[in-house]
């Protein structure tokens, strides 16, 4: 039989094919396999492209980060243990040609370079680094610039001449480092350009590679002098950069991703719960035979397993195909070409098709072994196993719930949102249950039908908490993701005013800040200069701040990085105080005025007294007034001011913003043009950047509720199914005892009607608590209601109800409703 | 007819069911022996047990007291598997409403047991047993392409084909008109004959259990030998 177990299986399989569970199983399966592989795939190129720092991505064996140039014993103690070191210094520019300007990422390195992985360039170069006087440029500068090979760009106050493409770089950075496109230079062109001067906003690294014993003693003697400033980086300690955008969006695409799982899971329970039960006379056929129960169950484990390898084959070939199409849709937004995926990442998708066909498959499968076979001889017999096999859904469902949560990649989030999704389930089940039963009571008198719907009601209401529980959700999720991608983003763009700055002019030296004042108001610019210190929050009241401060605090971003800290006279204009008092401005007290958030994230109040490490040195000051910051205003704006006293006399640069209409753009290349080595920040351009990723990120959010509609829809379909053949002997009975077809039929369509304008009601009013959270906590814009939410989606649920109910309905005729009731007798 | 062998021999059997008011004896006390090559059938109104003690006879069922011995081993004593292996080898079926599987030629249909015993020649033998019911031109056709007479007949070459030493028929012209019924009758007792087959059958139709050698009839949770 060894031999004839796969082949009937697949028989079996060719024949079943036809039937309504197997075709939404393998529609829900699919759609769950194509969505993981793509998702899996792609998310392995990004994050090998962008964001995990391995060897070749990091350009060597270690590396230490820092924002402050990278003191020489570092450098000492490598060579010292006969490591390869190198310096890379990497900041934010404006790099030039003729009119055109764009915003890069410069990268001033010198030999040896990499220490690991390799620079690709067209045309090939010899050395992995720029001759003196020349460049090489990604693609994207090249084209903004309209620049060809041997063309002269500018870099500061350097010309450089561009003597190749940029293809591939290792060490690309962090933060905005890997988004803006790189410009690869040469160490001696550094000092010509003057772009970097004190106080610049630059990352310098300290790239070292070599055997690894001296590489972990390096660690080793290394971590505990290491500075605040500074940071490792290594193979050993290997951790993908978490909080990056992202990393963060990619996280949110799969946990959206989730929805469509869960649906996919429970559509196929359902259709192979319906399998089970309709292949018991089969099932006993076989036993009969003299098949062993053991071999019955791998026979439907064999078909299971075709079943799933063809949806594995098919879902997961769509995923890939899918993922090639990314490259096209993701274009423009990334620097370079991403890498080829992990051949793992392409067997994740399809190992999740087998996961959940074999798994859900399991208890309808073991279940097979028990059919007793005596129920081909007597009509009545019915299988009494299906109490014993709640134990076996449960490990499966549990089982399967573990390989979802594997996937998703972020375990602790998705249970999270399994639970929560589990228990508003439940609510929205209960609630929708009694609505129903409200609105029964209510149209028992005013409907002919009224008296059968109560009936029918307190009968069905199991199955009405289950199905509205799912269809609560299920609506809710698609309505929070529908207005997400459209709303949030136009929402988000609308709270900034027309009249906002569109320049940022930053790392204006002491010395070029005479000329920049006097360039800005001979164009009747109006704008103002802020100093910009760097330094630490290291004290509160004269000690360690660390230990004064709770875990939840120690999280706060403002420990966790330098500060641009300024000092001024006046408060700023675009700042409301709103509590204490600003300084006179002759003041020689050392004084602090800091934003509110920072302040109460902190637990800070007025009076205490604040520590800073600037460039070593320390600085401090008291508060004496918090202000109102409006982070929109696109002015500079700070966390922490100090009054003159305090900082006037420390090194750092100037920052600005200012507004410049489409017509006087130019202007902004002419100040350039005089002072090249200012990094000006055109946030128009940024904010199409930006407004290119939200883009990106809503067109997937759309393309997973594409996937989550159309699994949805298969749900819905196979659920009203078993819900209409529950209904049949119900049917036949009032049909035997005079009610009319038409009648029967309007009793089904009315509570399924019903069910769907309460389903629907339910979801827009959870969805419209879910996005009011989510406006004011996470996106703090003002609340919205959404009407055309309440106008469309009660109804259209209704109607879709009612639409898919009508078309599964087969009227009955009163001989197929005796046969009915015979048959159930 | 003592000169043969007793094939399946019913000791004291007994059948209760539990109901909502307490239990119920289906029938008590059940003795009935039945030797190779007989044929019998077993008759009784709706309700009086048929198949249960069909069911029982066959060891798909155990019985609630008193054994069942086939071959002179007690079948509630072998393990599924060993059930299994007898059914496949010694015991067959044809029911009601025939069971064919709908995927399956005539001939894959027939072969399916020979297949489920690993037996070589399976393809051989259906067809062989399809030409002796007379369907050898219809191997090809699948079930739906044949009439219900005609599927019964596939059903009874399956039945006939593994060589069975017992074979329990329950209503086998139960979904067939009379006419098809009647020639449905004459294959099967002629096949049974001439294969010298042990046959139960149930039935309610008394012409039909007059072509058995025994007619057992079952009433009040009791059995009595009709002559």
């Amino acid at each position: 039989m060894s031999s004839a177990i796969p082949r009937i299986a697949r028989r079996q399989l060719w024949v079943q094919l036809r039937t309504i569970e197997w075709r939404v199983l393998i529609l829900a399966a699919l759609l769950a396999v194509t969505l993981t592989s793509f998702l899996s795939i792609i998310s392995d190129r990004l994050e090998s492209g962008l964001l995990r720092e391995s060897a070749s991505v990091l350009g060597a064996d270690l590396v230490v980060r820092s924002s402050r140039p990278i003191s020489e014993d570092r450098t000492e103690m490598a060579e010292e243990l006969g490591l390869i070191t190198t310096q890379v210094i990497q900041f934010p520019t404006m790099v030039g040609a003729g009119d055109n300007l764009i915003l890069s990422s410069a990268k001033v390195i010198s030999t040896p370079y990499p220490l690991r992985g390799e620079v690709i360039t067209d045309p090939p170069m010899a050395t992995a680094v720029p001759e003196p006087g020349t460049a090489w440029a990604e693609a994207r500068i090249i084209d903004q610039l309209g620049l060809s090979i041997g063309d002269t760009l500018q870099f500061g106050y350097a010309d450089l001449v561009l003597t190749a493409v940029l293809k591939q770089s290792p060490d690309r950075g962090s933060g905005f480092n890997t988004l803006n496109p790189h410009l690869l230079v040469n160490q001696q062109d550094l000092k010509k350009s003057a772009v970097l001067g004190p106080g610049s906003r630059a990352e310098f690294r300290l790239l070292i590679s070599g055997e690894n014993d001296p590489l972990k003693t390096f660690e080793a003697r290394l971590k505990p002098t290491l500075e605040a400033h500074e940071r490792i980086l290594s193979l050993i300690n290997d951790q993908p950069v978490t909080g990056n955008a992202l990393a963060n969006g990619l996280s949110y695409v799969r946990l959206s991703s989730l929805t469509t799982l869960l649906l996919a899971s429970l559509t196929i329970l359902l259709a192979l719960r319906r399998f089970g039960n309709a292949q018991q006379s089969r099932s006993a056929l076989f036993l009969s035979m003299g098949l062993t129960p053991n071999a019955l169950v791998k026979l439907y484990f064999w078909q299971l397993g075709i079943a799933a390898s063809v949806i594995a084959a098919i879902g997961g070939t769509a995923g890939a195909l899918l993922a090639s199409l990314a490259d096209l849709w993701l274009s423009g937004l990334l620097p370079q070409a991403l890498p080829n995926a992990q051949w793992s990442s392409y067997l994740v998708g399809p190992a999740l098709g087998y996961a959940m066909l074999l798994l859900l498959g399991m208890p309808p499968a073991l279940e097979q072994a028990n059919v007793p076979v005596a129920q081909l001889l007597r009509s009545d017999q019915t299988n009494t196993t299906q109490k014993a096999s709640w134990g076996l859904y449960l490990i499966s469902l549990v089982l399967l719930s573990t390989v979802l949560l594997l996937f998703l990649a972020a375990p602790a989030a998705a249970a999270v949102l399994l639970v929560m999704l589990g228990i508003s389930g439940v609510l929205f089940g209960w609630l929708a249950q009694l609505i129903l039963n409200s609105l029964g009571r209510f149209l028992a008198n005013r409907l002919a039908l009224g008296r059968l719907l109560i009936m029918r009601l307190r009968q069905q209401r199991k199955w009405h908490r289950l199905q509205a529980g799912v269809m609560v959700l299920l609506l809710m999720l698609l309505s929070v993701i529908w207005v997400a991608r459209s709303d949030l983003v136009k929402e988000w763009q609308a709270q900034f005013p027309e009249d906002v700055p569109n320049y940022f002019l930053i790392n204006i030296q002491e010395w070029q800040k005479p000329g920049v004042d006097q360039f800005l108001a001979d164009r009747e610019i109006d704008t103002e200069l802020y100093p910009m210190i760097r330094g630490r929050l290291v004290d509160l009241n004269d000690a360690p701040i660390r230990p004064q401060l709770n875990e939840e605090q120690l999280k706060d971003n403002s420990l966790r990085r330098e500060l641009n800290l300024t000092w001024r006279k006046q408060p700023p204009v675009h700042n409301q105080i709103i509590q204490g008092e600003w300084w006179a401005p002759d003041s020689n007290e050392h004084q602090i005025s800091i934003e509110r958030d920072m302040l109460e994230d902190l637990g800070l109040k007025l009076g205490d007294k604040l520590g800073f490490d600037v460039g070593g040195q320390p600085v401090s000051g008291v508060i004496t007034s918090v202000r109102e910051v409006k982070w929109e205003s696109f002015q500079p704006n700070f966390y922490v001011i100090f009054s003159p006293a305090a900082l006037q006399s420390y090194p750092g640069t100037w920052i600005t913003s200012f507004k410049l209409p489409e017509d006087r753009k130019s202007q902004a290349n002419e100040l350039l043009r005089e002072f090249p080595s200012l990094t000006l920040i055109d946030i128009d351009q940024l904010m199409k950047q930006l407004a290119g990723w939200l883009e990106r990120l809503a067109e997937s959010s759309a393309f997973v509720l594409i996937m989550t509609l159309a699994t949805g829809l298969i749900l819905v379909t196979i659920t009203l199914l078993q819900a209409l053949e529950q209904r049949k002997t119900e049917v036949a009975l009032l049909q035997t005892l005079g009610a009319r077809a038409t009648e029967t039929k309007h009793l089904d369509l009315l509570e399924f009607g019903l069910l769907g304008l309460v389903c629907g009601s339910l979801a827009v009013f959870s969805a419209e608590i879910t996005l009011a959270a989510m406006n004011q906590f996470l996106l703090k814009i003002p609340l919205a209601v959404h009407w055309e939410l309440w106008l469309t989606l009660p109804i259209l649920a209704s109607v879709a109800f009612i639409g898919i109910a009508s078309l599964l309905r087969a009227p009955l005729k009163i001989e197929q409703c005796y046969a009915i009731l015979k048959s159930n007798g | 007819m003592t000169s043969r062998s007793v094939l399946l021999e019913a000791k004291q059997l007994g059948k209760q069911f539990k109901t909502g008011s307490g239990t119920l004896d289906l029938f008590v006390d059940l003795n009935l022996t039945i030797r190779a090559g007989e044929t019998i059938a077993i008759i009784g109104k709706s309700g009086a047990g048929k198949s249960t003690l069909l069911s029982l006879l066959a060891g798909l069922d155990t019985a609630t007291t008193g054994t069942v011995e086939f071959e002179g081993n007690a079948l509630e004593s072998l393990s599924d598997a060993e059930r299994a292996k007898l059914r496949a080898d010694k015991i067959s079926f044809i029911f009601q409403s025939f069971h064919l599987l709908p995927e399956l030629t005539a001939q894959d249909n027939v072969a399916l047991p020979l297949e489920i015993r690993q037996q070589p020649d399976a393809e051989s033998t259906a067809t062989k047993w399809l030409n002796n019911v007379g369907l050898g031109d219809r191997t090809d056709h699948y079930p739906s392409q044949l009439s219900g007479g005609e599927q019964q007949r596939v059903a009874i070459a399956r039945a006939f084909a593994g060589n069975p030493s017992l074979l329990f028929a329950d209503e086998p012209t139960g979904n067939l008109d009379e006419t098809t019924g009647q020639q449905i009758v004459e294959q099967l007792f002629s096949l049974n004959e001439q294969q010298g087959t042990t046959l139960i059958l149930i039935t309610h139709d008394l012409e039909l259990a007059k072509r058995c050698q025994r007619r057992i009839q079952l009433s009040n949770g009791a059995i009595e030998e009709l002559s």
